[in-house]
């Protein structure tokens, strides 16, 4: 037995998948949006299994507040505060050598997410808010590519897979991108609920690669591990005037003009639109202003002497933190970036 | 009052609608889908959707964290 087939036997031998199966996860690709708590189990599980290519997208850097449940961080990575998708990549080469991985560091926008899912068999969500949500919904959707959706706050998760063609889409069932304001930075989240979200995902993605159509899951998942909870959806049928999947007018791919200042977690607020920094001569302006500046090839943390964080990302985007202001996070741009 | 089962725990609720439901457990205007006795039920009809004591309802409430 040569060490490949070795590697995935266990696998193999399980009948849904075979050999054949194998050889279909070895050409699947594979697109995991957002790199946090559900992208890293995701993530290692398409690796784990050898899917051929896998795409890994993701905008953030590794802070001590992941590590409590984003499984491919460490303490080494939040103390370089590496980007995600470059912490992820370093262990992941190392579980699967095989799998060709593309990381995209970069915010999904209007803009670039039909050019970032382009080739991709199935998108993965792993992302933190509904309006990347309806992104992903109406860019695959436009794309014709089946989007495996999965959320998790406090101790409850979901998950369904939204297929285009043959099943409503996101929009369908939620018209809405207001999350109430539960988010895992204001409630909190425990670990094993974005686990069992994240794996949830996965069989599914492994049923989608390997052919299996006959198995997929057409309920909703919804649970609370906490409170010993689980219910199951019926499928709902979908919504001729949907703007999505029945009138395609697919409106969060034409909003015109991109948001450009968005909430990014607790006390967190990104800003883009900055024409790409050079690090390097960021990192010496910004040094007079500032009680400490940490850089590394991809970001630089400037703690402003005045309070408060600026983190500047190659590309552009600059992330304020320490403050929920939208107005303080203007400010403080215009006054150490610029307009 | 109408004595109902919702996510599984018996409440009772001054409610007439299933409008009213939603608005009394603090989810109006949040990602949710209702369904009454296993039949799921559009949120443009939970209005004129009346409900009455015994039925079962589930409010999924939609997250969003990952």
């Amino acid at each position: 037995m040569t060490e490949q087939e070795d590697r995935y036997s266990r696998q193999v031998l399980f009948a849904p998948i075979g050999d054949e199966g194998q050889s279909k996860l070895a050409n699947g690709a594979v697109c995991i949006v957002g790199m946090g708590a559900l992208g890293t189990v995701l993530a290692s599980h398409m690796v784990r299994a050898g899917v051929g290519r896998v795409r890994l997208i993701d905008r953030d850097y590794v802070e001590s507040s992941n590590l409590q449940r984003q499984m491919l961080y460490d303490e080494d990575d939040a103390a370089q505060s590496l980007p995600k998708v470059v912490a992820s990549e370093n262990k992941l080469k190392k579980i699967n050598s095989d799998v060709t991985l593309e990381k995209v560091f970069a915010d999904v926008t209007p803009g670039n997410a039909e050019s970032l899912l382009k080739g991709m068999d199935l998108v993965l969500d792993g992302t933190d808010n509904f309006q990347t949500r309806f992104l992903l919904n109406d860019a695959c959707y436009s794309a014709g590519i089946p989007f495996i959706y999965g959320g998790a706050v406090g101790s409850r998760g979901m998950s369904a897979v939204f297929v285009p063609g043959s099943t409503p889409c996101l929009r369908c069932l939620i018209p809405s991108a207001d999350s109430g304001g539960e988010t895992c930075d204001t409630v909190g989240v425990i670990s094993p609920v974005v686990d069992i979200v994240a794996s949830y995902q996965s069989v599914e993605a492994l049923k989608w690669l390997v052919g299996d159509r006959e198995s997929r899951r057409e309920t909703l998942l919804s649970f609370d591990v906490w409170n010993n909870r689980l219910h199951e959806l019926k499928p709902v049928p979908a919504k001729p005037d949907c703007p999505c999947c029945g009138l395609k007018t697919y409106p969060a791919l034409r909003r015109e003009e991109e948001t450009l200042l968005s909430l990014c977690g607790r006390e967190s607020i990104q800003i883009a639109g900055h024409a790409p920094f050079d690090l390097a001569i960021w990192a010496e302006k910004l040094a007079p202003a500032t009680r400490t500046v940490k850089a590394n090839p991809y970001l630089i943390r400037a703690e402003l002497a005045e309070g408060g964080r600026l983190v500047l990302f190659e590309d552009g985007r600059v992330l304020v933190q320490g403050t929920d202001d939208p107005v303080r996070a203007r400010s403080l741009y215009a006054r150490y970036i610029g307009n | 009052m109408a004595e109902l089962t919702i996510n599984g725990s018996r409440k009772e609720l001054d409610a007439d609608t299933l409008a009213d439901v939603v608005e009394l457990l603090g989810l109006g205007g949040r990602p949710v889908v209702a369904e009454v006795n296993g039949e799921v039920v559009a949120s443009e009809k939970w209005a004129e959707t009346q409900v009455e004591s015994g039925m079962k309802i589930e409010l999924v409430h939609f997250v969003g964290g990952g």
